[in-house]
């Protein structure tokens, strides 16, 4: 179904592809003979788009695109130990920014600012704040190129909603008033009672991102500089404190009104549910939007989208007890709710190896700012089988093709409307990014999450077990240079 | 028939269902209860696979709205998947399909061939190998791989100076101590190296692989093959070995027959069904190792596991229906091997096994 | 024949030109001339060396990631030598929890089968110790003491105490009563195709079939049969009053799912082997038995278990071995979940190694090669050596 979608769409990017061919065509058939090896996940999602814009990009440059595709899980993994031990089969590896600092850290990665100075073409202006100046960058310096935007966003079914005469929740505490009002009301017309909420839960999964993203509005109030996670000058994790709690405890309760074995769905199960209209209110990231229009879709104009829900209240970190907002608490506020749209995974976004050779660095940056110019990127984001999620302004600013691609034309606005609302937002939350994240929350988070939702531990040995995980990681990379590097993350500079 | 079963009248009418009308024959209730638990196996066995099967041919909305059971019926079947996997994709499909027989074939026959030698040899002749140079050499083994890998020596150097040292060392103290280890010790430490996880390895092996250079090969992944599934070819050939009399080969060796020839001509005719019933156990191991395939290789060889791996999409979801269908290609060429090797699989491991 | 041939062959040697000299003869002959005055090493060299090179040096290399945290940088690795940190953080540290469980007062019916254990493993010892004593046997025979002390009293710290235990629990609940049901069910069928009964072939051929499907593959098709609002058992699931449980939310029907999986595809292995066992046993036995009036019973376990229990100690033991490593059924059906109850120590290591935590992966790989040599080594020679080979 995908990929005939794939079929449908190809003349789309045919057209595209034709646009923007004439202004690369200078540097004409300039890479002749070169090679760009690419390593991502598996699938039309991601890896598709690469291999029909690389085709592309070898008709007007000479270069050859390969993809090399390995199982979602292991990318990390097989990329840093091909990169390090000197292996150098990959030039570019397409991976969630997140993970990338580590590879900064190991200097593996190429520093992308002299290439970026010489290209006039890839509109850096244009990129949203926070994938332009937090997300691509590490330590001040550009060493990702974004091809995906990922963020996570509030999705309601409209119908639903309106039939129970509700509004789009604007805080936690509203969303399980929703859920609650709606749970067990039949909302695909198959006759059998749906459900409220649907939360991936599973371990090892996603489920640490959507716990991020509730804690994200009461822990973080000061802007994007203030960090979700630590102290930026002692190291000291912010977790054990009533904010987390808070979150754990709501994450928890939302599974009151979703499927009985929510505890063991990932984000492909619980999409599989939302898609065919068993799910009133869900979180994920923007693919829901084109997903939504695919075909065989139940929610097809169904859905509306909103900034993720916030908070009435804050974390005060001197006492690490929950205030209610005011303007000195929260600066950041709307009608006295602090919202912080959380950038989980930070999106796939590319990094090129150090260690390749100059002729191929550059025919590898000028490929991945190829897919990265709004010429093609707008296209791109606008298809659900790309898995690309918009990042760029100008992709926000005309639905016409949003349109096209087969959102009804309030629909395209209402999507575009709450992912502008969260890209643009001051007190955007950042996801981990200093090394050792995947420890921090791949393990330590989403393991101690799992052992509370499962019974096995209360939230407050949970929170205290990360914060004990959490300084025995810092401790092993090092506090000083974990402080240093989390500082810059967030863009501190002293 | 002679054959009375004793004191049958005392039994009442139920119990007459239970006698066997002959030897060698069932009676009647027994056969009911046999053939129902056999069927009920065979449904808890077939079933999964029905499912597979069914699922290759539904939509993705077929799957999220289930469950359907019969095609036609439940739901309208499509060939959606299997398109995906011969038509859209079939380069790397075919591709991995291939690389999986090469590899699972190449690593079969040098296994069951150096395994097999080696069984033999421990099964007939006797080794004394000496457990102080073997201690030596354990430690300076430790030694060039410390050197090389931590302290960043070039291999190649420590280990020429590890082999002389080596020589040198199992001269001049090895010989003076004479504590002999046996057969068993040297197959109790082959079949030791089956315990060993996975995990442990797959650094270091790549490592290895990376400086000569054979990454992403399939003389890397036929190799490997090879050795992690050695110790249940040695094991196994090893008891069969074991339980052929000797006086064949014994008489043969006095017509001047060599060793060599002996095994060539002699034992590997006799042991024909143990080496058809290893060979289908190891093929079926290679062909469906996942985690040293997935770090062995990186495009050029990659294989079956890993394509089925792949259609676990993240966070799109795991894409059933073409999974399913992946599965399902994989087995065919196992099953049909099992059925034209079944006789030998019973007869086979049988025969070996006996002896424990 | 090619053998009598053969035979033939070297029995009367080639004629030979008179004068002819050595070094005349072809390359070929001299090579196989060298061979066989060789051949005790030709035979064993080619599986000791490979053995050697491909283990050897992953576990040394591996040792010493045990004993370091290790680092990918440019050019290599950062490895920094931190002693049995690894090891004592998963037995005593942060991670005791994960590893053996979770730790607060033992309960009375802890503290009774954790004194029974111990006392009944000194007591065999003693014995041991009272009818012949020799240094090596001594010091084989406390390994095995010791650690099945060690895991009495964590069992009876957590499971007993209503504690939740660890990874090493969760691996020794896989091993003993996977396997165990395995051989059970295993050994029944097994008997039962062994009856007269027709189709046999189509029995044998079927059975065999989930031993050949890629263990990933076993893990998303039972993910597929366990899913209890779209897969094929929802319905009854539902019936049965059970919509809204899920065997993903409660640990031990999480792992008893694990075992049926694991079941699905071990059991043929067992079968397969069992069968051919019991189709050895001589007929003539079992029908002379018969004549002489003996039960089906009586003949079971006089003639045919003798028979096959050599066997069944042999497929058992691989099994074992196979089963301490699980960890694609887990990974894919649970992800070790809900909370760490399915989580097996390979998992465990698994996970560490996918964090790019190398040196507690391996610490752990180390523990669990530990318990598993421990184990296997013991059942080889309590069972294998002494019950079978007499």
């Amino acid at each position: 179904m995908v990929l005939k979608l794939k079929h449908a769409l190809a003349c789309t990017a045919l057209t595209a592809g034709l646009v923007a061919g004439p202004q690369i065509a200078a540097a004409e058939m300039a890479y002749e003979g070169v090679t760009i090896n690419i390593l991502t996940r598996p699938g039309p999602v991601i890896a598709g788009r690469i291999v029909e814009r690389g085709e592309e990009f070898k008709e007007m440059t000479g270069a050859e695109v390969r993809v090399a595709e390995v199982p979602f899980a292991e990318i990390f993994q097989k990329l840093i130990t091909d990169w390090s031990t000197g292996t150098n089969s990959v030039d570019v590896g397409v991976f969630a920014s997140g993970w990338g600092v580590e590879l900064v850290d190991a200097d593996l990665v190429e520093n992308l600012d002299p290439y970026i100075e010489n290209d006039d073409k890839i509109d850096v202006a244009d990129i949203a704040p926070y994938f332009r100046d937090f997300n691509q960058k590490v330590s001040g310096s550009t060493y990702f190129i974004t091809l995906d935007g990922d963020f996570q966003m509030l999705y309601y079914r409209t119908d639903v909603l309106a039939d129970a005469g509700l509004e789009p929740p604007k805080t936690w505490e509203d969303y399980l008033e929703v859920a609650a009002a709606i749970h067990g009301t039949d909302m695909n017309g198959d006759g059998e009672p749906d459900y409220g909420s649907c939360i991936f839960k599973k371990r090892n999964a996603q489920s640490y991102f959507a716990v991020q993203s509730m804690a994200a509005s009461r822990v973080q109030t000061k802007g994007t500089a203030e960090g979700l996670y630590f102290d930026p000058e002692t190291m000291k994790p912010k977790i054990n404190n009533a904010a987390w709690k808070k979150a754990f405890e709501l994450y928890k309760a939302t599974g009151e009104f979703g499927p009985p074995d929510e505890l063991n769905q990932d984000i492909g199960d619980t999409r599989g549910l939302v898609t065919s209209g068993r799910c009133g209110l869900m979180i994920d990231w923007g693919d829901i939007g084109p997903l939504s229009i695919e075909e065989g879709s139940a929610i097809r104009d169904k859905v509306g989208a909103v900034i993720m829900p916030g908070s009435r209240e804050a974390l005060n970190v001197e006492t690490g007890e929950l205030e209610q907002c005011n303007a000195d608490l929260c600066p950041n506020a709307t009608d006295g709710i602090n919202y912080a749209p959380f950038a989980a995974f930070g999106g796939w976004t590319a990094a090129i190896n150090k260690a390749s050779d100059d002729k191929v660095k550059q025919a590898a940056y000028d490929f991945m700012s190829y897919m990265n110019q709004a010429a093609q990127s707008n296209v791109d984001v606008t298809m659900g089988w790309t898995g690309y999620n918009p990042y760029r302004n100008s992709q926000l600013d005309d639905t016409s093709l949003w349109v096209e691609a087969g959102f009804s034309q309030e629909a395209a606005e209402n999507y575009l409307g709450a992912i502008k609302e969260s890209l643009n937002h001051p007190n955007m939350a950042s996801d981990f990014r200093i090394p050792g994240a995947q420890q921090y929350t791949g393990v330590v988070l989403d393991r101690e999450l799992a052992r509370y939702l499962a019974g096995e531990v209360t939230v407050d040995e949970a929170l205290a077990n990360i914060e004990e995980g959490w300084e025995e990681i810092t401790e092993d990379f090092g506090r000083e240079e974990q402080a240093e590097i989390y500082k810059l993350s967030l863009g501190i500079t002293n | 028939m002679a054959y009375r079963a004793p004191r049958i009248e005392d039994r009442g009418a139920l119990a007459k269902w239970f006698e066997p009308p002959a030897i060698g024959a069932m009676a009647p209730g027994t056969k009911i209860i046999v053939y129902s638990l056999l069927a009920i196996w065979t449904l808890f066995v077939l079933f999964p696979i029905y499912w597979l099967l069914i699922t290759s041919f539904k939509s993705a909305a077929d799957v999220n709205n289930g469950p359907f059971f019969i095609p036609f019926v439940d739901y309208q079947p499509t060939l959606q998947a299997w398109r995906d996997l011969f038509v859209l994709d079939w380069q790397d499909t075919i591709r991995a399909y291939l690389n999986s027989m090469v590899i699972a074939v190449c690593a079969t026959a040098l296994c069951v061939l150096i395994g097999s030698m080696a069984a033999y040899a421990l099964a007939r002749i006797t080794y004394r190998p000496n457990l102080v140079t073997i201690l030596i050499f354990v430690a300076i083994a430790a030694g060039v791989i410390y050197t090389a890998f931590a302290l960043g020596f070039d291999w190649r150097v420590s280990a020429a100076v590890g082999a002389a040292l080596f020589f040198f060392l199992a001269r001049a103290i090895g010989r003076r101590y004479k504590i002999h280890l046996g057969n068993g010790d040297i197959l109790f430490w082959m079949i030791s190296q089956r315990i060993l996880p996975p995990v442990v390895v797959v650094i270091p092996v790549y490592m290895m692989f990376q400086s000569v250079g054979l990454l992403d090969t399939h003389i890397a992944i036929i190799l490997t093959y090879a050795v992690i599934n050695l110790p249940i070819v040695v094991w196994l050939m090893y008891d069969f070995f074991d339980s052929i009399p000797k006086d064949l080969e014994e008489s043969a060796q006095l017509d001047g027959a060599t060793r060599i020839m002996t095994f060539r001509e002699i034992v590997l005719p006799l042991s024909r069904a143990g080496l058809a019933a290893v060979t289908l156990l190891v093929i079926i191991l290679c062909w469906n190792e996942y985690l040293l395939a997935l770090f062995l290789s990186t495009t050029e060889a990659q294989t079956m596991p890993i394509l089925v791996s792949a259609m676990n999409a993240g966070e799109r979801g795991i894409l059933w229906w073409t999974m399913s269908a992946v599965i399902i290609v994989m087995i065919i060429p196992v099953i049909a091997m099992a059925a034209v090797l079944q006789k030998f699989i019973s007869k086979g491991i049988l025969l070996g096994a006996v002896k424990g | 024949m090619s053998l009598a041939d053969n035979l033939a062959d070297t029995a009367r040697p080639e004629p030979r030109a008179p004068g002819a000299f050595r070094a005349n003869r072809s390359f070929g002959a001299r090579f196989s001339e060298w061979l066989d005055r060789h051949s005790r090493q030709f035979f064993i060299t080619p599986a000791v060396v490979l053995i050697l090179i491909f283990s050897i040096f992953p576990l040394v290399a591996s040792l010493f990631l045990a004993f370091s945290r290790t680092r990918f940088r440019a050019g290599g690795y950062k490895s920094r030598f931190v002693g049995w940190d690894n090891f004592t953080k998963q037995i005593f540290g942060s991670e005791q929890f994960h590893f053996l469980g979770t730790f607060t007062s033992i309960s009375l019916l802890g503290w009774a089968f954790g004194l029974a254990v111990t006392a009944w493993v000194i007591w065999a010892m003693a014995g041991y110790v009272r009818r012949s004593f020799t240094v090596i046997g001594f010091i084989g025979r406390l390994f095995p003491a010791l650690m099945s002390i060690c895991i009495a009293w964590m069992f009876a710290a957590t499971l007993l105490s209503g504690n939740q235990f660890g990874t090493l629990g969760v691996t020794l609940f896989y091993v003993f009563v996977g396997c165990g049901v395995q051989f059970l069910i295993g050994l029944g069928l097994a008997f039962l195709c062994s009856q007269p009964i027709r189709g046999k072939n189509f029995f044998r051929v079927t059975f065999f079939i989930p031993l050949m499907i890629t263990p990933i593959g076993v893990g998303y098709i039972f993910r597929m049969m366990a899913d209890t609002s779209k897969g094929p058992f929802a319905e009854i699931w539902q019936w049965a009053g059970l919509g809204n449980f899920s065997w993903a939310t409660d640990a031990w029907a999480a792992r008893t799912f694990v075992i049926i999986g694991d079941s699905w595809q071990w059991i043929p292995f067992i079968f397969i082997i069992l069968l051919a066992a019991f189709e050895n046993v001589p007929k003539d036995y079992v029908e002379a038995a018969q004549v002489d009036g003996a039960s089906s019973w009586q003949i079971f376990r006089e003639i045919t278990w003798p028979q096959v229990m050599p066997v069944a100690a042999t497929v058992m033991l691989v099994r074992v071995i196979e089963a301490f490593k699980i960890v694609d059924l887990p990974n894919i059906m649970t992800s070790g979940g809900p909370g760490i109850a399915t989580e097996s120590m390979s998992l465990h290591s698994f996970y560490a190694w996918r964090a790019l935590d190398l040196g507690q992966s391996a610490a752990i790989a180390y523990l669990l090669l530990f318990v598993t040599v421990v184990c296997c080594v013991s059942f080889f020679n309590l069972v294998v050596l002494n019950r079978v080979r007499g």
